[in-house]
């Protein structure tokens, strides 16, 4: 393990009841920091990302014993951490998670509040092992069981239409497109909760108390709305979806460049970006459009004038073109063109780091950079299971023989056969892609 | 209240690109000093605007974003006073690169941390491209995959700022880390965010991950993705409803519900427990379950399909929200002052600690404690 001295999480060791996103990701910012965070998982129930599993195994029979562990999201969500195997639905998993517990700093979880509940990890049950936790728990709705939404369950990409995401999203003539390819509310959940957590454990080192925050995320992702709130409160007035275009100037938008399916954004709302970009399209677009009154009042006509202008140009050209004079531009990049993308890679965005299944493997980055103490990857997602003895044995303190017997009745499982190993089908050029990787015919 | 962070004293030199995380800073206990120019931060200009105020202290934006903090005007060509004031900071949030910042480029103090949020970063061959939240969303891949086929790609919820307050959320992340470094070692350093990486770093469920893993072109989908069914939006009586089953015991239960309320029997043989199965067959899925949604209104699903124990949630717009049961038995709704006295809903809270962490001021008026500072 590279040296963790210098991190701002160094000695903390984070309890992790996470599935999917929001608690997962801010677990991964914690142990890119320093944090020793340990997923612990079930196969009864297992994290969502173990069930995934990978495209390119579907017709592998002979490595369908490992597929929890190729999902991609394992080393997206879970680079760096340690997996422990406990059934807490168990006796003796729950005895050993408890006594696990007792040697953390953080627990941190997004369980449905009442499952967590039912399963005897709630505030109350988790203070009473361990005090002066630092407990941080992101239910869809809240931990407080006598609200009306307790025990409703939500996943990330339906509590974005919720609170109105997913109305705000797409062209105004069109029903609403929604968010379905991304979930905004894990991530800002997530965020929150580092913040939350980073807070707490600042309080407890100089105050010696814990605390004990619920992160509601119907609540955290509301607190993101509040100008519209403020609005409708004032004036009954309901924003809904605009497509692209800006609430406080024009143009700004979508426009087709040569090829198919090549998009270009554009945002040039202000005034002296409007003197810029007119001395680029000249007279493609009407002079009416100097008046910034007209550019605002019929959008229609100036976007369908720009598309023109913009459809007789290569999509990257024209980004540098716009760039180069000031104004804010951007392809609209696939996957394919962020892989080859320069700048993308010189700032070494996607990572490769060890996996114990894989060999190796690809994630993304975080982007909190620091200075002084900057963060590090040890380890790509870990394979099912696989620190449970470990930790049991160095944290716990359980011997062998308890671990064995712990093992045996169920209450804890370690990895499938350790040494069952796949390569990615990328492997092999993965070292032209993400700079500083090696060649894996060196390897 | 004191909050966790009393006693730090911040100064946000940003706009949009920092105010949430300086508005958090401030809830949280934090001294926050906005430092204005003349004619006041941008956020001022953002409306909606609240009627009967007059500018620049009519802006919902600065009203909400600025909440407990200070409002300090600096002349640009006043380096005197700038540098007074940056030199008794703990942290400064900035968002100009070095050559272009009326900031100085050295050192402020060792102990100082700069928290730096810029479009692309401070490296790289993009380092002085400009951005906005749709030229972010667009460097994310995200953009490109949000939407219908038939009409250009779409950003998800524009008007809302995402890509910046995910920016903000992360820089606050960065600076608390950088704070507690701080306490341990007596130093400061910098903290700096890409908004382009924020938002790449919200894209794996369609970005180059999963891509490396499928090497499948990715279009838009649409309302709907295709890593489960049904998952989406569903139309229903009066707009739409938002069904995500990925887990066998969600399938049943939607399975169940469809079946009594259609007399569907086919939905609930076993062989569609397999979502791999029901992604193959997904356009007779979702005309099954469009049979049901069809049937209700947002909130009748909703409530029906909770009680199932399916996430189901309904498309809400803000009207909806105000008002709302939980929200109002949860107490989540606040209110702050405008600067003509006018009280105005706004949300709580972002998150409820057991230790009496939070609490907010209105925003303050252009220049209103420049005096304190500057003697």
């Amino acid at each position: 393990m590279t040296d963790t001295d210098d991190l701002p999480l160094k000695g903390v060791r984070v309890f992790e009841l996470g599935i999917a996103i929001a608690s997962p990701f801010c677990g991964k910012l914690l142990a890119h920091f320093g944090a020793d965070v340990l997923k612990i998982e079930s196969r009864m129930s297992p994290d969502v990302v173990r069930i995934l599993g990978s495209a390119w195994l579907k017709d592998r029979e002979d490595l369908a014993p490992i597929s929890s562990d190729t999902s991609p999201y394992v080393s997206e969500m879970n680079a760096s951490k340690r997996s422990v195997g406990l059934e807490l639905k168990t006796k003796e998993g729950k005895t050993a998670a408890l006594q696990l517990l007792a040697e953390c700093d953080v627990f941190l979880a997004n369980f449905g509040a009442r499952a967590l509940a039912e399963l005897g990890f709630d505030y109350d049950s988790v203070a009473a092992v361990n005090p002066n936790i630092v407990y941080v728990q992101l239910p869809g709705f809240g931990s407080d069981e006598t609200m009306p939404y307790y025990p409703f369950v939500a996943w990330g990409p339906n509590q974005a239409p919720l609170v109105g995401m997913d109305d705000f999203t797409g062209h105004a003539d069109d029903p609403p497109a929604g968010i379905a390819t991304i979930a905004p509310p894990d991530y800002m959940s997530a965020l929150h909760a580092a913040i939350a957590t980073i807070t707490g454990l600042e309080q407890r080192d100089t105050t010696g108390e814990g605390v004990h925050v619920d992160i509601s995320q119907f609540e955290t992702t509301l607190a993101l709305l509040g100008p519209f709130v403020m609005d409708y409160d004032l004036t009954g007035t309901v924003y809904s979806r605009i497509g692209n275009r800006s609430i406080w100037g024009a143009p700004q938008g979508v426009y087709p460049c040569t090829g198919n399916e090549r998009w270009i954004a554009i945002s040039a709302t202000e005034a002296e970006d409007w003197t810029t970009l007119r001395s680029l399209v000249g007279q493609a677009v009407d002079a009416e459009f100097d008046d910034a009154s007209i550019r605002n009042a019929d959008q229609d006509r100036l976007d369908e004038q720009i598309a023109a202008w913009t459809s007789s140009f290569e999509v990257e050209d024209l980004a540098h073109r716009l760039q180069a004079a000031g104004i804010a531009a951007h392809v609209v990049s696939t996957n394919e063109d962020l892989l080859h993308d320069t700048h993308v890679t010189s700032r070494e965005w996607y990572q490769v780091a060890p996996s114990n299944r894989l060999g190796r493997d690809v994630f993304s980055g975080c982007a909190v950079k620091l200075s002084a103490t900057p963060g590090r990857w040890t380890e790509a997602g870990p394979s099912m299971g696989q620190h449970t003895r470990e930790i049991l044995s160095d944290v716990v303190g359980l011997s062998d023989e308890a671990i064995d017997d712990l093992i045996s009745a169920g209450g804890a499982f370690e990895q499938i056969e350790p040494d069952m190993v796949a390569t990615r089908p990328w492997n092999d050029w993965i070292h032209l892609l993400v700079p500083g990787t090696e060649d894996a015919r060196d390897l | 209240m004191a909050g966790p962070y009393s006693g730090i004293r911040v100064v946000d030199t940003t706009g949009l690109s920092g105010g949430y995380a300086t508005r958090l800073l401030a809830g949280l206990g934090a001294e926050v000093i906005r430092l204005e120019s003349p004619d006041g931060s941008p956020l001022r200009r953002l409306g909606p605007f609240a009627e009967n105020i007059e500018p620049p202290e009519n802006s919902l934006w600065w009203s909400y974003l600025a909440m407990g903090t200070r409002s300090v005007v600096i002349d640009p060509q006043d380096t005197e006073s700038l540098m007074q004031l940056l030199t008794t900071a703990d942290v400064v949030f900035e968002d100009q690169l070095p050559e272009k910042s009326a900031l100085p480029a050295g050192e402020i103090s060792p102990t100082t941390i700069r928290t730096k949020i810029l479009p692309f970063g401070s490296s790289g061959p993009k380092r002085n491209w400009h951005t906005s939240n749709l030229v972010a969303w667009a460097a994310s891949g995200i953009l490109y995959t949000t939407g219908f086929t038939n009409r250009a790609p779409v950003a998800p919820a524009a008007p809302m700022q995402l890509a910046y307050h995910a920016s903000a959320a992360s820089a606050l992340v960065g600076t608390l880390l950088a704070l507690r470094s701080r306490r341990m070692t007596g130093r400061g350093q910098e903290v700096e965010i890409s908004m382009q990486e924020v938002t790449l770093s919200i894209a794996p469920e369609t970005g180059v991950p999963m891509f490396m893993d499928d090497r499948v072109h990715r279009e838009r989908t649409g309302n709907r993705r295709d890593l489960g069914r049904p998952f989406g939006l569903y139309p229903c009586k009066d707009g739409f409803v938002s069904i995500i089953v990925l887990m066998p015991r969600h399938w049943t239960a939607m399975a169940q519900w469809v079946s009594e309320a259609t007399g569907n029997e086919s939905i609930t043989e076993e062989v569609f427990v397999d979502n791999a199965v029901r992604v193959e067959a997904k356009d007779l899925i979702d005309d099954w379950v469009e049979e049901l949604t069809t049937q209700g209104t947002r909130l009748e699903l909703f409530e029906e399909g909770q009680r199932r124990g399916i996430p189901i949630t309904p498309v809400n717009t803000i009207d909806a929200l105000v008002g709302n049961p939980h929200l109002e038995a949860a107490d989540f709704w606040t209110t702050t002052h405008l600067q003509d006295d006018t009280e105005v809903t706004i949300p709580g809270a972002p998150f409820r600690s057991s230790s009496p962490w939070w609490s907010m001021a209105p925003a303050p008026r252009l220049g209103e404690h420049t005096h304190i500072y500057l003697s």
